[in-house]
């Protein structure tokens, strides 16, 4: 089929903007590896990465905490995605909006909340010690497991929910006619159907889990990861060595793209369509089993949803200075309002910029990659991997590298900060279109166009129709992103380019824990209006989150 | 001439995929030919060329003397009823019947005449103003039936539009589809692989294996008078008879032993109801007949007809008898005699071509 000249053009585009905004930076980043400080090429940094102790412990803690938070999240997220598929749960609705806060909610906030209650100075402790127990801290590498499990247990659940819901029930029913125990027929007819959501969303908690900056920065205490040492060899003011991280950035990309392949690879060949004829039907549960399974979903929601919760209590908390007191009051909003402005407003034009580039260019790519099905736009689909397996740090500083200077100079602008977040979000919405857009059987608008419409009629009148509410569904989640972002925005950031998160980074740093918190609730009503617009116009469709 | 004809149409999907091979077709105008055949054996493929959603590898496709080639498919003015339905789902079926007919600049007061005129002859009157989304199959396939038929366009295609259907409803559409289409003479070529249905509703049937066309011809024809082993034993039950002495014996009686010496390694069969019990025949009308025996195995009464499965020396083999209230119940283990006259044998080569027998198959009966 020959290629309208609009689809060219689109192709073109998509090109282009894939090689300015992904290829050279990434290239560059992987050129500075290979290049020593006086500027000859050399192996040394990846030697040198070798052989510190320093960064091989790094190693290792990325992959240990990566694969504990891995396991906790698919551990948690298996339960609550069984036990509200399968069972009656008093509730539900509920628990899995705890599970969508615990999605939407900025992953430091996790760590933030977690030292205020856990912290040396943490109000649990201080609670426990007053009965004389002595709870250890919650910093190191248990601390982060934990916050990783609760922070990404959702992936796992809306994924899996979804496909324990799509398994037709009469293929259970055979089983069982066949004679096969539950156990059995959970083991050998759903586990199998479940696989592929399953491990999308353990690898969606394992790619987010490795390239996470700060929850370890908060927690860690002496504990490093890639993420972090990546970060303090670029921005440290004594000792930084930014040959090093860039090393260290392409390593990171290394890993998170030798998982997404092992990923694909084992599960290369299933992919099940079922027909949706028989639904799964809920169980009512009896007595302990019951209570078991309420409890369960009830515990895993709640520590979840932990963060949001506390940091919107602290936020209302009465302080002084960074000091809190007992009682309540604005103050911390007051703060906002009064000096904090400008960091609001950031947030919200870089979004918005941002999400509306995505929608547009996202969309069109994505019928592109759906439609017309070329080695080229396979290539082009492949291609939009990348940005998927890029932590946000390393953008961030392949970004400052390639647009310091050169043709273009972006650095401290707000469109370096826009660019580094549409170009990290783009492959979700192009993503999200183009699988739309295959599921809308191709007879569809072939019936349009029998009855007498052009192709381009039968395209506007049937197929837009039904994936608008997909896309704007799909803003909204963008949006979400784009507005909690940080490892980026914390690298591309100066004074006047700075965002909510990036602010709240500081302040915790900073040990002003109210304000951080006034300003994660900000971040968390965005966040939760965002998801109430997208659930408006999906119909409360969870798994669109992801 | 014919209205649409389709020449010599070949379809490769990939490297070595022969959806359809050489296949040439004619459509008179006002007809209504079905196509039948097996699943997989390029039914869909050829409709979808058609309607143009598939460019053909080569051959080519002419509707009154024109050829379909450079026209878009949405000019075509070929209405299809697809395989899978293709319903709107964020249309009313009201809106989805009525979507053809919009640009075609149908006037609306129009519109609000025909459209449940359509939904009417589908049985679909109460469901005009829901959503089909969470309709049923069947329903959901009459909804793209009154979709295409509302429009009367130039051609008629439809995919199995009935397969959907509990048996009572399929029946009922399909001779109301066949009123319709008689009514407003569109030609229409029907896709089943239900062979009941192709002999009740066509005009003619073309039977398709494996990309390729073994016959054309009315059901009639078709049945009675299969060209290939292929149609003999996909359209309607035929008994293969084994070859034995006694085989070489009845082509004797028959004066076929020529014929069958002449093809190498023929095969002979015969239909159920071209096999009748001895007791029941009427005295030969000239002719030649020859006579064998049986024992009977099982026997199966179905009201209108009843079926024998006897053991013969040609192997197990089913004689039909109709009206069996009129005969005698036969017992399990019982000797019987059958009779078949020349007609009733079907030949066919090595390569599962008809052998003719040198007289009109369908002449005179026993
Ligand atoms: N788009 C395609 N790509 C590759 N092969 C195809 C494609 N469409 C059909 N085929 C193959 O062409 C052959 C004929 O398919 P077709 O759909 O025409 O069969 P059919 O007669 O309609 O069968 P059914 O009765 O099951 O609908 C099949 O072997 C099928 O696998
Ligand atoms: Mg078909």
């Amino acid at each position: 089929m020959r290629l309208p000249g609009f689809w060219t053009l689109v192709l073109v585009f998509a090109w282009t903007l894939l090689f300015i905004l992904l290829f050279v930076p990434l290239g560059t980043v992987l050129i500075a590896s290979f290049i020593d400080k006086v500027g000859e090429p050399t192996l040394n940094n990846y030697i040198t990465f070798i052989e510190s102790a320093r960064l091989r412990r790094a190693f290792v803690n990325t992959l240990v905490v990566g694969f504990a938070g891995l396991g906790g999240a698919l551990v948690l997220g298996t339960i609550m995605a069984f036990c509200l598929t399968r069972f009656q749960i008093a509730g539900s609705r509920f628990v899995s909006m705890l599970a969508i806060l615990a999605l939407v909610s900025p992953p430091f906030i996790g760590a933030y909340s977690w030292i205020v209650l856990f912290g040396a100075g943490g109000v649990f402790r201080t609670f426990l010690r007053e009965f004389g127990i002595n709870m250890p801290t919650i910093y190191g590498v248990s601390g982060i497991v934990i916050v990783f499990s609760l922070k990404f247990y959702p992936f796992v659940y809306l994924l899996v929910s979804g496909a324990l819901s799509n398994v037709n029930r009469s293929l259970e029913e055979a089983a069982e006619g066949l004679g096969l125990t539950p156990w059995q027929r959970t083991m050998k007819i759903t586990f199998p159907l479940v696989l592929p959501a399953l491990s999308a969303g353990g690898l969606l908690a394992l790619i987010q889990a490795i390239a996470d900056f700060g929850t370890p920065r908060l927690l860690g205490r002496g504990f490093n990861v890639l993420a972090t040492e990546a970060f303090t060899l670029y921005s440290a003011e004594v000792g930084s060595n930014p040959s090093m991280a860039t090393t260290i950035s392409v390593i990171l990309v290394l890993l998170s793209m030798f998982f997404v392949l092992v990923q694909r690879f084992f599960l290369r060949r299933n992919v099940y369509h079922g027909n949706l004829i028989n639904k799964p039907i809920k169980i009512r549960l009896k007595g302990w089993k019951n209570l078991a399974a309420h409890l369960a979903v009830y515990a895993i929601g709640l520590a979840g949803a932990t963060p949001v919760i506390i940091s919107i209590i602290f936020s209302l908390r009465r302080t002084s200075g960074p000091v809190f007191q007992s009682g309540f009051a604005l103050q911390s909003y007051e703060r906002i309002i009064f000096g904090l402005g400008d960091v609001v407003r950031n947030s919200l034009t870089f979004s918005a910029s941002s999400v509306i580039l995505i929608v547009i260019i996202g969309t069109l790519i994505g019928a592109l990659v759906a439609r017309k099905t070329t080695l080229n736009t396979s290539l082009l689909d492949g291609a939009l991997m990348i940005p998927f397996v890029m932590p946000g740090i390393v953008i961030g500083i392949a970004y400052i590298t390639v647009f310091n200077t050169g043709p273009l100079v972006l650095t401290g602008t707000a469109l370096i900060i826009i660019l580094s977040i549409f170009i990290r979000r783009l492959p979700y919405t192009v993503r999200t279109t183009s699988s739309a857009l295959r599921q809308i059987a191709p007879s569809m608008e072939e019936a349009a166009i029998s009855l007498g419409y052009s192709p381009f009629q039968a395209f506007a009148k049937i197929t837009v129709p039904l994936i608008v509410p997909g896309i704007i569904a799909g803003a909204m989640l963008s949006f979400i992103t784009a507005i909690n972002e940080l490892s980026s925005s914390l690298v591309l950031y100066v004074g006047s380019t700075m965002t909510i998160p990036v602010r709240i980074y500081l302040l915790i740093l900073d040990g002003d824990l109210g304000t951080a918190a006034a300003l994660s609730s900000i971040l968390l009503i965005l966040s939760g209006a965002a998801v109430y617009i997208a659930f408006r116009f999906l119909g409360r469709n969870e798994q669109a989150l992801l | 001439m014919a209205y649409l004809t389709v020449r010599n149409a070949t379809k490769l999907f990939g490297e070595s995929v022969y959806a359809l091979r050489d296949v040439s077709i004619s459509v008179e105008s006002g007809e209504f030919f079905t196509l039948l055949g097996p699943s997989g054996c390029g039914k869909t493929t050829l409709l979808r060329s058609i309607a143009g959603f598939h460019d053909l590898t080569s051959g080519d496709i002419s509707v009154n003397g024109s050829d379909l080639g450079r026209i878009p498919p949405h000019k075509r003015d070929i209405g299809m009823v697809f395989q899978d339905y293709a319903v709107f789902p964020h249309l009313s079926v009201f809106d989805n019947v009525a979507f053809g007919l919009k640009p075609r600049k149908v006037p609306a007061h129009e519109i609000k005449k025909r459209v449940p005129e359509a939904l009417e002859s589908v049985h679909l009157t109460a469901l005009a103003k829901r959503l089909p989304a969470a309709m049923s199959g069947g329903q959901q396939q009459r909804i793209g039936l009154a979709r295409a038929m509302v429009i009367n366009p130039q051609l008629l295609l439809m995919d199995e539009p009935l397969s959907n259907l509990d048996a009572k409803l399929r029946i009922e559409l399909r001779e109301e589809i066949r009123d319709i289409q008689r009514k407003v003479g569109i030609a229409t070529i029907y896709v089943t692989h239900d062979q009941e249905e192709a002999l009740a509703i066509s005009d003619r049937i073309c039977v398709m294996s494996e990309g390729h066309v073994e016959q054309i011809g009315t059901p009639e024809e078709i049945y009675g008078d299969p060209q290939t082993r292929f149609v003999a034993n996909f359209v309607g039950t035929i008994n293969q008879l084994k070859r034995c002495p006694k085989l070489e014996e009845v082509l004797g009686m028959l004066g076929l032993s020529e014929v069958d010496a002449s093809a190498k390694n023929a095969s002979w069969s015969v239909r159920p109801e071209a096999l009748v019990l001895s007791e029941l025949a009427q005295p030969a009308s000239g002719g030649a007949v020859a006579e064998f025996s049986g024992t009977v195995q099982k026997y199966t009464y179905l009201g209108r007809e009843a079926h024998l499965f006897l053991n013969t020396a040609f192997g197990e083999i089913v004689v039909h008898v109709a009206n069996p209230a009129r005969a005698r119940k036969h017992d399990q283990g019982e000797t019987v005699s059958v009779r078949l006259n020349r007609q009733a044998l079907f030949g066919f080569d090595a390569d599962g071509a008809r052998i003719t027998t040198g007289k009109a198959p369908r002449e005179g009966t026993i």
